[in-house]
């Protein structure tokens, strides 16, 4: 069986990449790609924990079910508000989106 | 859960159904009516809003757990109360306002009966898990009202960043969350503080400092405490005004809401409060300092009310901080930041419903555009003038009442230098609010401009903030003790 | 008698006619309610004297009423021989000051009498206040007209650049002023709510006998001494006054220099005496040091003004330093002559405003150089001038003498060389206010401007006549004032130097 600790390195490696993709990402929808892979990561940690807690409690696999449903809403949100600035600019880079600043 | 705890639930199902009922009202009925019948809508949502206030009477604060998620204490109903008002006075702000600006104004009312239903939500969870959701629920309600004006480029952008900067937040909690819950096997609350000092406490102990971390992301975040305030000036100045109040006051006290519990429930045990406690320390004072300082050289009204607030809340989260267990003290810190933020809600949007009522009538909103305000509206000056001096803590205001609760605190836990900074920030405020006043008072107006009509709904939300504001100053009692009654169910938490 | 709230009736009267007089039509009919307001009120605070229960050290007419009872807040107020003459000084200032601004406020003239009454009220509430939460309400709402008065009403000349912002003088000195205050106040806000901590009450009677320790005198010494400090001002805080005093419309200066500065004054011998009576001991000496410096500061340099403005600002800072000599000298004698001297220079200061802002409604300049030989051309005038200036540097039979004699009295006992700098000051008075009096009303008349000067009008006469009145009651009948104010004052003294019960508060910090 693989231990737990793999499941968390592959975790945290995960949100790292995803942290990364946040904050290095110019573009909208890869910013919010990184987003994912953070979401991605936390659902990984629940479900391994889930499995090394002991599996007659549902919480962690429920905790995931309910990220990944809040994820997609979330997404479906998000993706929307890139679509509206889209149209108004042509553009989703985020350097370019600054009419705002002080 | 049983059927007879749905009672409990009644102030969320009303709203809900209230939501709903908007919706369809909008739809099916009012769409293609003619315009005064349309004007209904509003008035509709405050009916939902009083019905909800009136649910809370039968099951409101009597310490029931219902489902292992959600509590109903004096603290959630508290802050269901403050919700409940705080959307109902954006209502009125909102309603000569959205209904010129965008055809979709339906929606708008039906949007802001679901972020009260997830305030309520989220300042009676009791589980991460119904923290997460509720949360995600009041950001994701938000997103799309910050945007809500889809032509206007800078409210585009304003929901745009206040997603992205949202986003990563969340899922940094997220990770948090994760964590506590692989240290402890549980996300409830109270299992949290049980597991992370007890039994495995070798273990997991470790954890609390990284954990504490990651959550305060989330909560910082919607509480705009600095170094997560980044979202906050561009969002409160491209969002549409009453949302800006909505998201300067009902959202941020929510984040401290959250904030509250977690830590002193979840995480209350002595060892660990010290931990969070000086963590918190810190983000006040970089809170304050920094948002004040900021704020010095705005010239865009909205976007100076944004790091007024973020500077606020620095002071508020020295009522976290200062936090005593024993509850028959008069300043136990809670009590000071509930009174704080109460006082904040009437302060702010009645700030906000002035800049609104200028905005609207002539669509600006440098400082400048204030000069000579006195003269045009004398009474909107006036009214500015008193939020103002209770923005910068001058008695006899509500916003006096607040520093003194949260500075009280802090003199009785010793923090000097806390105390010191704080004191120093205050005058450094007091300087920024003048600048209102002073362009309002003795800048001559470039231009005359006609006097500022002003409609009924915002002539009544500024009626009612003036008023509380001023009366949480001269009669402070009731308010007092009802803040220190809420506060006492989370201190018997804390050990 | 004792069931008729006086003292909350002569403070919140003003208030009150303010509120009305803003829904006043017509300059003429807002003018006389204001005056008819002022006046009232000063009638009313006469009783004070009339009813005074004489020898009495303690609190007459006590209004006592629970504000909020859960935290021991009160309304409670009372006057005792300290505060008794200031009040009075407020409420006689303030129909003055309404009757000077009847002409010369071209502008919005309902605000600014509005703002004046409202004024009056917080000025009241200052001296009658005795809890502490009461108190600094009072303090601050004293200080938000007085904003406007200078901001709105100031002489508009000249820009300031500060912060990055392009202020007007009056604007900036409106601010300056605010802020000096308000950053003494914060301090003071967390000193009172240490003393409450430790009290378990807001009440300053009560807190008098908690004796605190000596460490933590030492530090809420400080912190309500800067609060007054800056207020006084004592030297080296004085920077914002003679700015606000310059820009302020003379109302706004009257007031400012009258009344607005012994708020500080009377804060130390209120608050800071009785309750930290071991710091004040131990700080004293240093203090009086810095009162002397005051002194003889702000005497050389009024002695170099140009502007007779600003000669008297800065005749302000040597006076106030004057008081606070008197209150530091820490002996009976010193206080009662300090609480006479506040009443003595708001009468005196007030009057050089008054009348500087007489001549400044004429000519419109205040430059020592526009004038000369005036005496030949407005006669009353002159003569009056002569006369408050002549109080205003302690001349013998006149009020400032009774008051500046006691307090080196005082400080003679203490400490000689404190005296001796003292009288150097008085000299120094002499000479700058006769330098200006030589500059403005001897020598050659010849300024064409000046040859067209009318003299006094009736209503000014009215004005003045009062106030020099007073000046001779004082200077000749000192002890109609000592009477009321000594047993106040050797009883502050007496608390003083009794040995302090140091009983530990246990009311310490633990989570």
């Amino acid at each position: 069986m693989v231990p737990l600790s793999w499941y968390l390195i592959l975790a945290a490696a995960l949100f790292c990449i995803g942290v990364f993709g946040a904050l290095a990402r110019r573009n909208a929808v890869g910013i919010l790609m990184g987003i994912e892979l953070m979401l991605n990561a936390v659902n990984i940690n629940l479900v391994a924990f889930w499995r090394h807690i002991g599996p007659d409690q549902m919480t962690g696999q429920l905790f995931a079910i309910f990220v990944i449903t809040v994820a997609a809403a979330e997404a479906a949100v998000g993706l929307a508000l890139i679509i509206a600035i889209y149209r108004q600019r042509n553009t989703v880079n985020v350097e370019e989106i600054d009419m705002m600043k002080g | 859960m049983r059927a007879s705890d749905l009672i409990h639930l009644l102030p969320e199902l009303i709203l809900l159904g209230g939501a709903a009922l908007v919706l369809l009202l909008d739809i099916v009925w009012l769409r293609r009516a003619e315009e005064r019948r349309r004007q209904l809508l509003p008035y509709v949502a405050l009916g939902v809003l009083l019905v909800a206030a009136l649910g809370l009477i039968p099951g409101g604060g009597d310490n029931v757990s219902v489902a292992t998620m959600l509590v109903f204490d004096p603290f959630a109903l508290f802050f269901k109360v403050f919700a409940l008002l705080a959307v109902a006075l954006i209502v009125l702000l909102a309603t000569p306002y959205m209904q010129t600006r965008t055809p979709f104004s339906g929606e708008f009312y039906a949007l802001l009966l679901a972020t009260a239903l997830a305030i309520c939500l989220a300042v009676s969870a009791s589980n991460l898990v119904m923290i997460y959701l509720s949360m995600e629920f009041l950001s994701i309600t938000s997103y799309v009202l910050a945007g809500y004006f889809r032509q206007d480029r800078k409210s585009g952008e304003a929901a745009l960043k206040y997603f992205l900067y949202g986003a990563t937040a969340s899922a940094v909690m997220l990770y948090g969350m994760s964590l506590l819950y692989g240290a402890t096997g549980t996300t409830d609350l109270a299992g949290l503080v049980a597991g992370l000092s007890s039994g495995a406490a070798g273990q997991s102990a470790w954890l609390v400092t990284p954990a504490i971390i990651l959550l305060l992301a989330g909560f910082g975040f919607k509480a705009s405490l600095v170094p997560f305030h980044q979202w906050a000036p561009d969002t409160y100045e491209g969002a549409p005004t009453p949302v800006t109040a909505f998201l300067s006051t009902a959202s941020k006290a929510t984040g401290f809401a959250i904030l509250m519990r977690v830590f002193l429930v979840g995480m209350g045990a002595a060892s660990m409060a010290s931990q969070w406690i000086s963590l918190l320390v810190a983000l006040s004072v970089v809170t304050m300092t920094l948002g004040n300082l900021t704020a010095l050289r705005q010239t865009n009204i909205k976007r100076l009310l944004a790091y007024s607030s973020i500077a606020q809340a620095g002071y508020i989260l020295i009522g976290v901080v200062a936090v005593v267990s024993d509850s028959t003290r008069i300043f136990t810190g809670i009590n000071g930041v509930l009174i704080y933020l109460l006082a904040y809600l009437f302060t702010n949007v009645g700030a906000f419903a002035v800049v609104t009522a200028i905005e609207d009538a002539t669509g600006k909103l440098e400082i400048k555009d204030y000069s000579g305000l006195v003269r045009r509206s004398p009474w909107l000056a006036g009214l500015l003038f008193i939020f103002l001096i209770s923005l910068t803590g001058v008695p006899p205001t509500g916003g006096f009442l607040g520093k003194f609760f949260v500075f009280g605190a802090a003199v009785q836990t010793r923090m000097w230098v806390l105390l010191a900074i704080a004191a120093v920030n205050s005058v450094v405020a007091a300087f920024y609010y003048l600048n209102i006043v002073r362009y309002m008072f003795f800048v001559p107006a470039a231009e005359e401009g006609e006097p500022i009509r002003v409609g009924r709904p915002l002539q009544g939300a500024l009626a009612i903030t003036a008023v509380v504001t001023v009366l949480l100053g001269l009669i402070p009692g009731p308010v007092i003790l009802w803040a220190s009654e809420s506060a006492r169910s989370l201190l018997l938490a804390l050990r | 008698m004792n069931q008729f709230p006086l003292l909350s009736v002569i403070t919140l009267l003003p208030l009150v006619g303010g509120l009305i007089l803003l829904a006043l039509p017509g300059a003429r009919l807002q003018k006389w309610w204001a005056l008819g307001v002022s006046l009232a009120t000063f009638v009313i605070s006469c009783l004070l004297f009339v009813w005074w229960k004489a020898g009495e050290a303690g609190m007459q007419f006590v209004e006592r009423l629970p504000w909020v009872p859960q935290f021991n807040i009160q309304y409670y107020l009372g006057v005792d021989g300290l505060s008794l003459f200031l009040v009075l000084l407020t409420t006689f200032l303030t129909v003055l000051v309404i009757l000077f601004s009847w002409e010369g406020v071209e502008q919005q003239l309902k605000p600014f009498l509005a703002l004046l009454l409202l004024l009056e009220t917080g000025m009241i509430g200052v001296f009658v206040a005795l809890d502490l939460v009461l108190f600094y309400a009072f303090w601050e709402l004293s200080l938000i007209p007085m904003y406007f008065l200078i901001g709105g009403w100031g002489d508009a000349h000249g820009t300031y650049n500060f912060l990055g912002r392009t202020l007007s003088w009056r604007v900036y000195a409106a601010l300056k002023f605010f802020l000096y205050t308000f950053a003494g106040s914060a301090l003071m806000l967390v000193a009172i709510l240490v003393l409450y901590i430790r009290g378990g009450t807001f009440d300053l009677l009560a807190l008098q006998q908690i004796g605190l320790a000596p460490n933590l005198q030492f530090w809420l010494f400080l912190a309500f001494g800067l609060a007054f400090a800056i207020k006084v001002p004592l030297f080296p805080f004085h920077t914002w006054l003679p700015d606000a005093h310059v820009e302020a419309p003379t109302a706004g200066s009257v007031i400012l220099a009258s009344v607005l500065l012994k708020m500080g004054t009377y804060g130390f011998v209120r608050f800071c005496l009785p309750l930290f009576p071991d710091a004040s001991r131990q700080l004293g000496p240093w203090i009086a040091a810095l009162a002397i410096v005051g002194i003889l500061y702000g005497a050389l340099v009024a002695l170099v003004q140009k502007d007779v403005k600003s000669l008297v600002a800065y005749s302000s800072v040597a006076h106030l330093g004057f008081v606070m000599l008197g209150i530091f000298a820490l002996n009976a004698q010193g206080v009662a002559g300090a609480t006479l001297q506040m009443v003595n220079h708001g009468l005196s200061t007030g009057a050089l405003f008054l009348m500087v802002g007489m001549l400044y409604n004429r000519r419109h300049t205040r430059l020592l150089a526009d004038f000369g030989g005036l005496w030949k051309q407005i006669p009353i005038y002159g003569f009056l001038f002569l006369i408050v200036a002549l109080s205003s540097a302690g001349l013998p039979g006149l009020n400032g003498f009774v008051g500046e004699f006691n307090i080196l009295l005082g400080a003679f006992q203490m400490n000689r060389a404190y005296a001796v700098f003292g009288t150097l000051g008085i000299i120094l008075a002499a000479w700058y206010l006769l330098v200006a009096v030589r500059q403005m009303l001897h020598g050659p008349l010849n300024k064409a401007e000046n040859m067209a000067v009318r003299d006094l009008n009736v209503r000014e006469i009215v004005t003045l006549a009062p106030i020099i009145l007073l000046f001779f009651v004082i200077g000749l009948f000192p002890n109609l004032f000592f009477d009321k104010i000594n047993p106040s004052a050797q009883a502050v003294v007496d608390a003083l130097n009794r040995p302090q019960p140091i009983v530990s508060m246990a009311v310490d910090s633990e989570r």
